[in-house]
């Protein structure tokens, strides 16, 4: 096999393939990163709210609601979800003296029970909905399906819509302006407590809309927030805690990384890579590529 | 002089000899109804037990949450099982664990405590994946099935043996090492050096301006709690037969941080009770349903909000009052204020 050759039909495809994963990790990341850069808290369950969010698509797919419809309603549907959880678990300990930890140790209760309870509706088995675009493309001479290619594409806009609301709009503004002096923010009229609530199920939001997206490439079972939110815990601390571009970069670089290194050696070895840079990471850059949001 | 400090001590050491004494009543029953399963259920809820020391060790003294305790839980049980497949010793065994997890949690060390809060979480977090990984796709070591068929010992003092088969006898054997286990870190922490390590989770900025090294403290800390995980995990291939993947990943670091969190945090004795109460929940809900997850997480996240000391945090001063009251050389309650929390920057 001649070096095209090898570009073309083992390189580019790998490439493209970590690309589709890469959009799927960083919007996982992207609700992580911003509830962190807002309200300072680990969402231990961020990766049980992307699994809530795949299982409604799922339920509300097999009773015959279209997938378009879908994107926007799991979202909204995910919103008092959130709103319920900020207002029940994380504002009544939000003051505690250490608000990382006791945060961190709530929603690690919470994504527990979410586990479980999906297990108890669902079922343990592994479910995948029918893809909403069949077929695949060839661009380049490289075949690739037509949902990654739209993946691709809706997660690239979906990350620039929520970056231009957070630095260029004057709602952004009260968030950020709420997350860097709460206080101040307060006595300037924004109303803290709801910008609070409302960036939490902002975040939770997009995990579900990740969850829609990316059920009909991944499949969709109990467990899959676990598995998934490693990765974007690890985008999350290299790109730098609450930085929307960090999320973007890392998990580009990431995945990447984890693609290409497969073709290398042996694929169960990219995990310890990908952690292995996370602790890299935390020891010599704590504070990620980029720094944080609302603390610029 | 005794100081509130040493008061809360003696009181958990009461609770302590309280848990021994029902520890021992259930070896008795065991051992006169000839029961095998509760008692083995009961030394591996002691083993786990040892890990929500560490955990407490770290968390309820200096501070630090580990979310990846059972790396060194881990790191002990299998050097032990590798030992016992060459040469079927207890005590070598033991002191084969103890070294390689000592090695093991100042390398770690060195690591995660470069950073400190929610960094430590994530970097402690983070290295029992690495390694977890790593053990679970090496073929030298069983990969994802572990190594089973480790003999089963005998244990020697001196003129006796007791054989680990023996479910009393081990049991027995596994109370008392955890239990000294407990009085160590009860001790040291009651040393000026212990103090310390209060003084770092009540305020960590003052700690240098009084001449103490912050990372020194939080470095022994850290290895010492390496070292009590080691030693636990070390004991459950001689209970079990076997090691698996399992022993490191995050389910048993967050079973270690539940059952500390449902004992109460900074108690010492509430990890050691919290375990078995995790172990006794899991087993009570397990008969009826097996998703008890959802109960337990519950019981979890109500503790974490209302009742942040836990059970023994709940029980505890109380037992303090009566204590004080007996012993009139107590400094009172009111005055002290070397309390965690109370002071602020």
């Amino acid at each position: 096999m001649n070096a095209l050759d090898y570009l073309q039909f083992v390189l580019a495809p790998q490439v493209v393939n970590g690309l589709a994963l890469g959009v799927a990790v960083v919007l996982v990341a992207l609700g992580l990163t911003i509830i962190f850069g807002m309200l300072d808290v680990i969402n231990m369950s961020h990766g049980e709210f992307y699994a809530i969010g795949a299982y409604a698509a799922l339920a509300l797919g097999a009773a015959g609601i279209n997938f378009w419809f879908l994107l926007v309603l799991v979202p909204i549907l995910m919103v008092p979800l959130g709103m319920a959880a900020e207002r029940l678990l994380i504002r009544p300990v939000f003051d505690s003296k250490d608000r990382h930890v006791t945060t961190l140790l709530v929603t690690f209760g919470l994504a527990l029970v979410v586990e479980d309870l999906l297990k108890v509706v669902f079922g343990p088995n592994t479910q995948r909905p029918p893809t909403p675009i069949p077929g695949a493309t060839e661009l380049a001479g490289i075949i690739v399906p037509n949902y990654r290619l739209f993946l691709i594409v809706v997660g690239a806009a979906i990350v620039s819509a929520v970056a231009y609301v957070v630095y260029r709009t004057r709602l952004g503004a009260m968030v950020r302006a709420a997350a860097f002096d709460r206080n101040m923010a307060a006595s300037l009229g924004v109303p803290v407590a709801l910008v609070y609530a409302g960036t939490f199920a902002f975040g939770v939001a997009l995990a579900g809309l990740a969850g829609v997206l990316l059920a009909p490439i991944y499949s969709v079972f109990p467990t899959m927030g676990r598995d998934f939110i490693l990765l974007a815990f690890t985008v999350v601390i290299v790109g730098g805690m609450g930085s929307i571009w960090g999320a973007v970069v890392a998990g580009l670089l990431l995945t990447q990384v984890q693609a290409l290194a497969s073709l290398v050696i042996s694929p169960v070895w990219t995990d310890p890579i990908v952690f292995g840079t996370m602790v890299a990471f935390l020891v010599f850059r704590p504070q990620g590529l980029f720094g944080r949001l609302g603390h610029a | 002089m005794r100081d509130r400090l040493t008061n809360a001590m003696r009181a958990s050491h009461v609770l302590a000899l309280i848990f021994v004494a029902g520890a021992l009543a259930l070896a008795v029953i065991g051992a006169a109804t000839g029961d095998t399963f509760y008692l083995r259920l009961g030394t591996e809820a002691l083993i786990f037990a040892g890990l929500a020391l560490s955990v407490d060790l770290l968390l309820g003294y200096s501070g630090a949450l580990s979310l990846g305790q059972a790396l060194y839980f881990g790191v002990g049980a299998y050097v032990s099982a590798l030992t016992l497949l060459k040469v079927p010793s207890f005590w070598l065994a033991m002191l084969a664990a103890g070294g390689a997890t000592l090695v093991a949690s100042i390398i770690g060390g060195l690591i995660a405590n470069r950073v400190r809060g929610v960094y430590f979480a994530l970097i402690t977090f983070g290295l029992a994946q690495v390694v977890s990984k790593v053990v679970y796709n090496t073929r030298e070591l069983g990969a994802s099935d572990g190594m089973i068929g480790i003999p089963v010992i005998d244990i020697g003092f001196g003129p006796f043996s007791v054989s680990a088969g023996n479910p009393v006898g081990f049991f027995l054997i596994v109370l008392a090492i955890i239990m000294g286990l407990y009085w160590l870190t009860a001790y040291l922490l009651d040393t000026p050096f212990g103090r310390v390590l209060t003084a770092l989770k009540a305020n960590e900025k003052r700690v240098p301006f009084l001449g103490y090294s912050v990372w020194r403290a939080r470095m022994f800390s850290y290895v010492l709690a390496g070292l009590i995980a080691g030693l636990s995990g070390a004991l459950y291939p001689m209970l079990r037969g076997f090691v698996s993947p399992e022993l490191m990943f995050f389910a048993t670091s967050g079973n270690a941080v539940i059952s500390v969190i449902l004992g109460g945090v900074g108690t010492l004795i509430g990890a050691i009770y919290g375990s078995v109460l995790l172990v006794v929940l899991k087993s009570i809900i397990g008969s009826w349903t097996e998703h008890h997850l959802i109960v337990i997480g519950l019981i979890f996240m109500i503790c974490v909000m209302f009742l942040p000391k836990g059970l023994i945090g709940f029980i505890r001063p109380r037992l303090e009052e009566r204590l004080s009251e007996k012993t009139p050389d107590a400094t009172p309650l009111t005055s002290v204020s070397l309390q965690p929390g109370s002071a602020k920057p």
